[in-house]
């Protein structure tokens, strides 16, 4: 029982991570970023080229994060950009993107599964209860995750403008907010994001070129039913990722790796703002 | 092109190039070597496959990661009847059938999830992005019955060489083609545009949209779903990668990159991909693949309408020579009247009645105890100051789901919760306060597509003729639109698309007409021929008008009555000069404080 509920809560913690990225991609620019789990591999390979340097894999974290900021500048300016004003496109155009880097991946990496060490192995006894140290590791990480978004968003002038651009575009504009230069920060950050979540899920599964596909559905669905509200996200991280380890425990797995995918398209007909203003 | 009774023949071209293509195959299938004609076979089946994603997405806007689960169903079909119940003719028939029927259902519940009034385009791509992914599953889960992870191979199949399996699925792709060129070029086949291009003004055209698409969406399945099981039948093995989204999106992009919303397009672009994928992955694994993503990047940012037009854009440069499709010339004529519209005339019954209807949203009362009655041949204004609650007034009556309380009824009838589709059906007009066309579509197909519920229009031809009403054709000739019907909408000046997109509400025949500021940039000339037809519509042909407008001036020269919102409520209703005259009108119009509008409003 006790396991079950750890269960649920480090695989909320684990959706959260995979999703913010792209929930602050979606919040702020009301685009879906299909090239998040191209990011997600390319974290996933920053781990790997750490790891076969000879360092200790948690370099792996700041190398993500640059890899994965560095790379959203360069696409945010020249496929994102242009596409503002073609939602639908945007979607196809960073789907493109993710064949490119999967691509580009397969020839420098092969087409190989590649493995990572975990840096923290072994179990905790939680109340007597044996449990993955590493899960219970990342249920602090998501925290930390979310705390610093919420300061970013709510404490520094940036998140200020980030706010006033998600809540009336066109207001913020004529108040001399440089939405392009919000949008841009916003990308890279959301780009970055999805990098360092591709980082922190090698140690739970392989790395291989494909590894951001199986990831990038159940955030998408993540993201359409949270809106562009953190809260909401770590609410349907919960929620949905809870419904997922109950349907696989006592049902099936594969029924499970079904249930978000599933229960979010039938959500969002029955309440298309999801779980916004819920 | 000659013309025979006054109709193009529009078949001809379409059967013609399609008789050729067959003819071109058959020649094929000997000539061509065994690799190419292998690879071919496939690319037929996918070209096919593509051209339904372009009917849904090139041409109707609904981007589709789906088909390839239709197309996964119907190969599944033959190959699970096969491996589990063997080959016979019958079995195969009833394979097919099976397949067609599993996708025809699967389609129309994919339909009812994901098109309804008021569903965005997101969501559309969301469900058919679900469906291939619980497909796959779905087949994973099956075990040794469905083939799980490896699929199914080594059953038997029809006993037919290689270059027949050509010509077959050359055929099934040149039916596919043909039926579709002739339909998306007929009349009823620009509506698919038109959804495209502006849904909304179709739902207020009195069109079930989401009806539409669904049905849009059980063809596709059923084509695909055939496609599918050729697909089985020749090639013997059946895997869940065919009903994978990775290949749906890979449809996609064959489509993208050929040229969505053209037929050839698509068609050449899973051609020369599929097969030189087949030719160029063995010595370029990874790289071909990485140009083809590449070359999709590229396109989407760069050409949205992929390499068809570049292609047909050089061809014409080379070869020049006269527009192949003629425009076909349409003159507007004059439909008989209805009966409906006598009887309306004579009925004491309001046009348009309203009680009580109120509009919230959360604490914040936009219209407050709205109550009124209007009669046919009345020309109502409606003033008052920005934010006074015209326009979502005008909103709560053509869309029974926008009021919050409250009832509205037209002609007698109440509307519910009704949908715009069916409001229009009761007889109610909207025109928008921006003109709302069509903007690739030329003014005798956006007309055209406003007689949609009253006349619908031929499915595999283009008539030379449009009836409509007399309203509508006074409009016309006014304003000068009648002598350009084949000018495309884009091209007309903002005032000629205000004009067109009134014909195109007087089109419905409604016997009431909500107009919200239908002068707002046009020029006075332009101001004062509106005006006169507007109290033409009233007086001629007694219809009922509901008017939104700022310039006083012109709402005393042509109204019959006014009333004035404010702040959400109705503070005065009457005549033109008793409401223009008054003190009230004034202290709204001039700003004055708000509570000497209010304390006036008791006396009002």
């Amino acid at each position: 029982m006790l396991n079950l509920g750890l269960d649920v809560v480090t695989t909320a913690a684990i959706l959260f991570i995979v999703s913010t990225g792209l929930l602050l991609v979606f919040g702020v620019m009301k685009i879906i970023n299909f090239s998040h789990g191209a990011f997600l591999t390319t974290g996933g390979y920053a781990s790997v080229i750490v790891t076969q340097a000879g360092l200790s894999w948690w370099w792996g974290i700041p190398c993500a994060l640059a890899i994965g900021f560095v790379l959203g500048m360069a696409v945010e300016r020249f496929i994102v950009r242009p596409l503002y004003a073609r939602p639908l496109d945007a979607i196809l155009a960073t789907w493109g993107l993710g064949i490119i880097v999967g691509q580009i991946i397969t020839l420098v990496f092969g087409r190989g599964v590649q493995m990572v060490e975990s840096p923290v192995t072994g179990a905790l006894a939680v109340h007597g209860a044996q449990y993955s140290a590493y899960r219970l590791i990342l249920v602090g990480v998501a925290l930390v995750i979310a705390l610093a978004l919420g300061w970013l968003l709510n404490g520094t002038r940036l998140g200020l403008q980030t706010r006033a651009v998600i809540m009336n575009e066109a207001l913020a504009r004529g108040l001399g907010i440089s939405s392009t230069r919000v949008r841009f920060m916003t990308f890279c950050t959301g780009a970055a994001l999805a990098s360092l979540a591709g980082c922190l899920i090698t140690p739970l599964a392989s790395v291989d070129p494909n590894m951001g596909v199986p990831w990038i559905v159940g955030a998408f669905m993540l993201v359409l039913v949270a809106g562009s509200s953190l809260v909401n996200l770590a609410v349907a991280s919960a929620v949905l990722g809870g419904a997922q380890v109950l349907v696989s425990t006592f049902i099936n797995p594969v029924l499970g790796g079904l249930t978000i995918a599933v229960l979010a398209a039938l959500l969002l007909r029955i309440r298309p703002e999801g779980f916004a203003r819920g | 092109m000659t013309l025979k009774n006054g109709v193009a023949p529009a078949w001809r071209t379409p059967v013609v190039i399609g008789v050729a293509a067959l003819a071109v195959l058959a020649l094929g299938s000997v000539v061509l070597p065994t690799f190419l004609v292998n690879n071919l076979i496939r690319a037929f089946l996918y070209a096919a496959l593509a051209l339904t994603v372009d009917l849904l997405w090139g041409y109707t806007g609904i981007l589709t990661f789906g088909q390839s689960a239709f197309f996964g169903i119907g190969a599944y079909a033959a190959g699970l009847v096969f491996t589990h119940a063997g080959f016979s003719l019958p079995l195969a028939a009833g394979a097919l059938a099976a397949g067609l029927v599993c996708a025809w259902l699967v389609s129309r519940a994919i339909g009812w999830l994901a098109f309804y009034h008021g569903a965005s385009p997101l969501y559309a791509s969301v469900v058919t992005l679900v469906l291939p992914i619980v497909l796959v599953q779905g087949i994973y889960s099956g075990g040794e019955f469905t083939g799980s992870s490896s699929g199914l191979s080594g059953f038997d199949s029809f006993d037919v060489p290689l270059e027949a399996w050509f010509f077959i699925a050359g055929a099934f792709l040149t039916v596919v083609a043909v039926i579709a060129w002739l339909f998306v070029r007929s009349d009823a086949g620009r509506l698919l545009v038109a959804i495209r291009e502006n849904e909304s003004r179709c739902e207020y055209l009195g069109i079930d949209v989401s009806r539409y698409k669904a049905r849009l969406m059980d063809v596709c399945a059923l084509v695909a779903a055939a496609a599918g099981f050729l697909f089985a039948c020749v090639q013997m093995v059946v895997a869940p990668e065919y009903a994978g989204f990775v290949f749906g999106t890979e449809l996609v992009i064959w489509v993208a990159l050929g040229g969505r919303g053209s037929l050839l397009g698509p068609i050449v672009g899973a051609l020369l991909i599929d097969v030189g994928s087949a030719y160029l992955s063995g010595n370029l694994p990874y790289i071909w693949t990485l140009l083809v993503g590449i070359a999709f990047v590229v396109v989407i940012v760069a050409m949205p309408r992929g390499l068809a037009p570049l292609a047909a854009n050089a061809l014409r440069r080379a070869v020049p020579r006269k527009r192949r499709i003629a425009p076909v010339a349409v003159s507007f004529v004059a439909a008989p009247a209805r009966e409906r519209e006598r009887d309306d005339a004579q009925s004491p019954q309001a046009a348009l009645s309203l009680r009580d209807v109120q509009k919230h949203f959360g604490s914040l009362k936009v219209l407050d105890g709205i109550s009124f009655d209007a009669h046919a041949g009345e020309l109502l204004s409606l003033i008052g100051p920005n934010g006074a609650g015209k326009s979502t007034l005008m909103r709560c009556i053509a869309d029974g789901a926008q009021r919050s309380g409250g009832t509205v009824e037209i002609g007698g009838a109440e509307i519910r919760k009704l949908a715009p589709y069916d409001c229009v059906a009761l007889g109610v007009g909207r025109k928008f306060q921006t003109a709302t066309v069509f903007e690739s579509l030329s003014v005798a197909e956006a007309l055209r597509i406003a007689r949609y519920r009253l006349a619908p229009p031929a499915k595999w031809q283009r008539d030379t003729t449009l009836e409509l009403p007399q309203p509508a054709l006074d409009v016309l000739r006014l304003t000068g639109l009648d002598k350009i019907p084949e000018r495309e909408c884009r091209y007309l000046s903002h005032g000629q698309k205000q004009a067109l997109e009134l014909a195109m509400v007087l089109a419905l025949e409604p016997r009431t007409i909500l107009l919200d500021e239908p002068t707002a940039g046009l020029t006075k000339q332009e101001r004062t021929q509106i005006g006169a037809i507007f109290v033409a519509l009233a007086t001629r042909y007694r219809m009922c008008l509901l008017l939104v407008e700022h310039d006083l001036d012109f709402v005393r020269e042509i109204s019959s009555r006014i009333i004035v919102l404010h702040q959400g409520r109705i503070v005065m209703d009457g005549g033109v000069d008793e409401v223009v005259n008054s003190e009230l009108v004034r202290a709204v119009y001039a700003g004055e404080s708000h509570s000497d509008a209010a304390s006036t409003e008791g006396g009002a």
